[in-house]
């Protein structure tokens, strides 16, 4: 059966149905939609309408199909047994408050598989994390479950089409805020993982020397008012610095490669984030290169390292969708894609391994 | 006295991966996002008390034994 993959627009009545009569009658469905259909009522519709699949979502902020960029849409891949051999699949309520929820999922699944997720074979196992992309959980979500297990997490926070209201997360017909969907696959042919974010790390560098961790904000860099020494960075003047934010966020730098900490707004000296940074972080000023084209050769590298791959799930930052929309480019982006039966979409925030931000996290089915 | 933080840090990786190349990989990269970075540290790194306390915790959240 392989992967498949569906689109239906804003609007759809009946959407389960539909949806199985496009996807036929696979093991795992997973799906992305807009707020614009009810997220409770679509959770319980898709399970309705595969009763022997696990199933589970999260609202967006624009959608990924196969060559297209779309707004308002349910986009949907289905998973054949033959691609996804076992898949198990939990939502963590209460996400704000506690990751403890965590521990019990993972335990619970230990029961049903006869094996720790610490001794699980990272090459033929990968989890599937989808957050409430506005509980702020995300940074604590990804550290507990990189402690508990050695698999691979990628994922994204979900969205609400940027009214930034209320997101949602579903699985096996239960749809839920302040929640996290966790999901467990078993890849008997493998898969590979690309994370590509258009940036390119400057030889200057901040370092967070007063940080308020929870409300994601760096009070100092570098022992200094942190809006002045991140405008001094850039040689601009402190008025003028929210403005370079989507060109020049920093970056946290691992192997060579940038894990994006994207700034979000100036609070008088202060610079809120979309994730969290610790002080002491060495963070990079970042260049921004070009989004369309950087993907389009990652995903060329990826496919050349893993030839035959049967489907994609692109978690795109929203911020990226933002940029593309400013430069007319999302019919470019959405190309990109034609070759490879992809779903996605437009996310509050990227998980791999870490929670990240400005970057494309996608997973390839081998 | 210094080096000990060094120490620790090869021996949360080598536990972690078990040699594995791909495992110790990402156990940098998470090491690196609790804020400990291995490339800072080396043989003649200071043994500061509270990187030391910290990096037992982080041992211990990782569920490796120091």
């Amino acid at each position: 059966m392989g992967i498949t993959v569906a689109q239906l627009a804003e609007g759809t009545a009946e959407a389960g149905s539909k949806l199985a009569a496009k996807l036929g009658s696979p093991a795992v469905v997973v799906y992305f939609a807009s707020p614009k259909h009810d997220p409770a009522v679509l959770a319980a519709d898709v399970a309705h309408s595969f009763p022997s699949a696990v199933t589970f979502g999260c609202t967006s902020a624009g959608e990924l199909v196969s060559g297209a960029m779309t707004k308002g849409a349910i986009v949907a891949m289905g998973f054949g047994a033959d691609v996804v051999a076992r898949a198990e699949v939990a939502i963590v309520e209460g996400v704000k408050e506690s990751t403890g929820g965590i521990g019990r999922v993972f335990a619970d699944w230990e029961r049903k598989l006869g094996q720790k997720m610490l001794d699980l074979d990272p090459q033929r196992w990968i989890g599937l994390v989808l957050i409430d992309g506005l509980s702020g959980a995300e940074e604590r979500l990804m550290d507990r479950i990189g402690d508990l297990t050695n698999v691979i997490f990628i994922g994204g926070s979900a969205g609400d089409d940027v009214a930034f209201k209320q997101t949602f997360v579903a699985a096996n017909g239960h749809a839920a805020s302040d929640a996290a969907v966790l999901a467990l696959l078993e890849c008997p042919d493998g898969f590979d993982i690309i994370k590509t974010q258009s940036f390119h790390a400057t030889r200057q560098f901040l370092v967070p020397t007063k940080v308020d961790k929870a409300a994601r904000e760096i009070l100092e860099f570098n022992g200094k008012p942190a809006a002045a020494a991140y405008a001094e960075a850039l040689s601009v003047k402190p008025d003028d610095l929210a403005g370079q934010f989507m060109a020049h966020p920093l970056g946290l730098m691992v192997g060579g490669e940038p894990f994006v900490r994207s700034p979000q707004q100036v609070v008088g000296e202060k610079v809120r984030f979309y994730c969290g940074v610790d002080e002491g972080m060495k963070l990079a000023v970042l260049d921004s290169t070009g989004i369309v084209d950087d993907t389009a050769a990652a995903l060329k590298t990826a496919l050349a390292r893993s030839p035959g791959a049967k489907g994609l799930i692109n978690f795109n930052c929203i911020l990226r969708t933002l940029e593309l929309e400013a430069t007319g480019q999302t019919d470019a982006y959405g190309k990109v894609f034609t070759g490879v039966p992809t779903v996605g979409f437009s996310t509050y925030g990227e998980e791999y391994i870490g929670h990240i931000n400005q970057t494309a996290t996608m997973l390839l089915f081998l | 006295m210094a080096g000990q933080v060094k120490v620790m840090i090869d021996r949360i990786i080598q536990e972690r991966s078990k040699g594995d190349a791909l495992l110790a990989s990402t156990t940098q990269t998470k090491l690196i996002l609790k804020g400990f970075d291995p490339a800072r540290y080396d043989a003649t790194s200071p043994d500061d008390p509270m990187i030391l306390a910290r990096l037992r915790q982080v041992a211990a959240e990782l569920n490796v034994t120091l």
